[in-house]
């Protein structure tokens, strides 16, 4: 028996060591990626450098109100590392490449929208679960996250670097505001929102002219799941849908995230002008998508009806979560109202 | 030369009885407890070689891994040792009052009623309250969960067998009124909550390894009291009471015990599985049936198997750091296969 017992610890010393061998391989590819990171971060702080020395105001120290307090934040802060999907489209909608970013929910590691401008950018991690000592090890100077994911773990980002938080993670604008406010860039922010409110208003001007008295549309935001369907009220979506000027059906009007519809019998709950549909690439969820549409309850939808049933990109209408991904949103709405960009 | 070992007061109310081949065991297992904890300090994202790790345990480090090792690594691994010990011994005590290999901290409510309780309070008090509070609502649904069974199964006594069945049949409403919850709640919190009941250690601190200290310097030493009923208890409830031990308040204790222990693991890292249910097992094929032993083992063994499966989670996939609780089961169900396997002839 104690042979026995001897041979047991003696397997699981040697898995111990496997691992150790897995990790310490992982370790240098790690490493090989840093240094090429950190070259590249030299060569851009270079570049900083220069421009510090000619402007004084680089060490003002700025105290930001954020979701989870004070922080302050000192000059213009240039490692910044984004800890959910909305920041880091933010971030590159301001023009500033993040050092570190949180993996995407689809289309992993990044989403394709956002991939140019990150190419070689690294990964710390789940948006839900980042990795701490990865993000240690980039040095930020500033760290986006948001409430509602990184509250347990604020204590700790604090001690890596000044961190500034959202409540939640899909209030576009409010990223960009908090972001400029951070980053040290107000201006920057100011310009993407006020381009963001130009489009708005060029969309409600020629939405109306297009379409009259018709005009607002009543519009409900569904989703297909594997073994359900939802409809979506104040969602990422939903914002850009409200800011638009587009309104929901009476049924629909709840100030909650929306309502799971479990049965096909709630169809007729889902009832609007124009529906736009997004949901994720998988054979369940078609197979749910394809059940409830050829029910004969969907035929009689003023939507389906009308011929308005759009199905739309699940990471520009809710993955996303930022300015960019409103952007996106609002081209694809252009489009298929037919109206002029 | 004798086989057995014993310890006891002169009045016999505290009496251990050790294999002496629990020795041997305890012994390698200290050690390799020692070298699973060194050996999870030591990887991640950056590698921080064993020997620095040891310095620094003993207060000789730089101050260079403070960071790393003191305020990242070190509350986690040794929360996930306190948790891992935890889930051990209270399934150990399952085991041995239940009388059946099958019993784990699962079926008598406690993950389940923590469950609710972490659910409710993801759902309606995030955001007014802070997480800190999210420990404290998982106990509270694992004691009034358990109390609820205990009643339940009251009929002049509680029987293991009636114990078992009302706890599964609980367990399985509390796993409707987690599914519930999560339908009617929404994207974000169902995401925390799926990583919750997977059980994780991540962003442990060394608030809540000082938080759930005292419940293992409180309840392991109990535990112990009750060895000399638990072995009794083995042979059957006549027996038992005729052996002299008081089988109801002797089950009620242990249960109490049970619940203190699984329920502070539940609250400070989640459902992790698997481990409550194994290490205990494991135990016994290493170190024999003798309660008092077991105690130790299991708390090591649940404690390596919670730390080693935290390691897997936090390097295999880098940068990406998963939950700890998809991989108790990875770790644990291979080594008892490979126990059972070994001990094969000795297994009816």
């Amino acid at each position: 028996m104690l042979r026995k017992t001897i041979l047991a610890m003696f397997i699981a010393l040697l898995a111990g060591f496997m691992l150790t061998a897995c990790g310490t391989g992982e370790e240098s590819n790690q490493e090989n990626n840093d240094t090429n990171e950190n070259t590249k971060a030299d060569a851009g702080s270079g570049d900083d450098n220069s421009s510090k020395s000619a402007d004084s105001s680089e060490s003002e120290v700025r105290v930001i109100q954020h979701a989870m307090g004070e922080t302050e934040v000192t000059g213009t802060p240039k490692r910044i590392v984004t800890l959910y999907q909305g920041a880091t489209d933010a971030a590159i909608a301001m023009g500033v490449t993040p050092v570190g970013i949180v993996e995407s929910w689809v289309e992993k590691p990044v989403y394709k929208y956002l991939r140019d401008d990150l190419d070689g950018v690294p990964i710390v991690g789940l948006e839900t679960q980042p990795n701490l000592e990865e993000i240690a090890k980039l040095n930020p100077d500033l760290i986006i996250a948001s409430k509602l994911r990184h509250e347990e773990i604020y204590d700790k980002l604090e001690q890596i670097a000044p961190t500034v938080t959202h409540e939640t993670v899909y209030e576009f604008k409010e990223t960009v505001e908090l972001m400029g406010e951070a980053m040290n860039m107000e201006e920057k922010a100011d310009e993407v929102l006020a381009a963001w409110d130009n489009r708005v208003a060029d969309f409600k001007a020629k939405v109306q002219e297009k379409l009259g008295d018709k005009w607002p549309l009543n519009v409900a935001l569904l989703n297909f799941r594997a073994d359900h369907a939802r409809i979506y009220f104040t969602s990422f979506a939903g914002i850009v849908l409200n800011d638009l000027g587009f309104e929901r059906p009476e049924n629909q009007q709840e100030d909650v995230w929306g309502i799971k519809l479990t049965s096909k019998e709630s169809i007729p709950e889902m009832n609007a002008d124009i529906f736009y549909i997004f949901m994720s690439d998988d054979e369940a969820v078609h197979q749910t998508y394809e059940e409830w549409t050829n029910h004969p309850l969907w035929k009689n939808l003023d939507a389906v009806q009308n011929d308005q049933v759009y199905l739309v990109d699940e990471v520009a209408w809710n993955m996303g979560g930022g300015i960019l991904a409103a952007n996106l949103m609002l081209d694809d709405i252009y489009d298929r109202l037919g109206l002029e960009k | 030369m004798k086989e057995y070992l014993s310890i006891r007061n002169k009045t016999g109310s505290i009496s251990l009885q050790l294999q002496k081949k629990f020795l041997y065991v305890l012994f390698l297992l200290v050690l390799f407890s020692s070298f699973v904890i060194v050996l999870s300090l030591s990887v991640g994202s950056s590698l921080i070689s064993p020997l620095e790790v040891i310095k620094y345990l003993f207060g000789y480090g730089s101050g260079e891994h403070d960071f790393t090792l003191y305020t990242l690594r070190m509350p986690r691994v040794f929360l996930g040792f306190l948790v891992g010990a935890a889930l051990g011994v209270s399934g150990l005590i399952l085991q041995g009052i239940i009388r059946n290999p099958l019993a784990s901290p699962d079926i008598i409510g406690i993950t389940g009623g923590a469950s609710v309780g972490a659910i409710i309070f993801m759902i309606y008090f995030m955001g007014t309250f802070s997480l800190n509070w999210l420990p404290l609502a998982a106990i509270t649904g694992a004691a009034i969960v358990s109390i609820f069974i205990y009643a339940l199964s009251w009929k002049k006594g509680v029987t293991p067998i009636r114990l078992v069945l009302i706890g599964i049949g609980v367990a399985a409403a509390m796993n409707a009124i987690v599914t519930i919850m999560i339908v009617i709640s929404e994207t974000a919190v169902t995401t925390k909550a799926y990583l919750w009941l997977t059980g994780s250690l991540y962003g442990g601190n060394w608030e809540d390894v000082i938080l759930m200290l005292p419940w293992m310097i409180m309840f392991i030493p109990l535990t112990l009291l009750f060895s000399r009923a638990v072995n009794a208890n083995e042979l059957g409830d006549e027996m038992a009471t005729g052996l002299g031990v008081r089988v109801q308040w002797t089950r009620l204790s242990l249960l109490l015990i049970s619940v203190a222990l699984a329920g502070s693991a539940v609250a400070f890292a989640g459902g992790i599985g698997f481990v409550g249910l194994i290490a205990p097992h494991i135990a016994r094929m290493m170190a024999g049936r003798m309660f008092g032993g077991l105690v130790f083992i299991s708390a090591l063994i649940g404690g390596s198997m919670v730390v080693l499966a935290d390691v897997v989670a936090r390097t295999a996939f880098l940068p990406l750091d998963i939950p700890a609780g998809v991989f108790t089961s990875g770790i644990g169900a291979p080594f008892f296969i490979y126990l059972l396997y070994r001990n094969r002839h000795n297994i009816r």
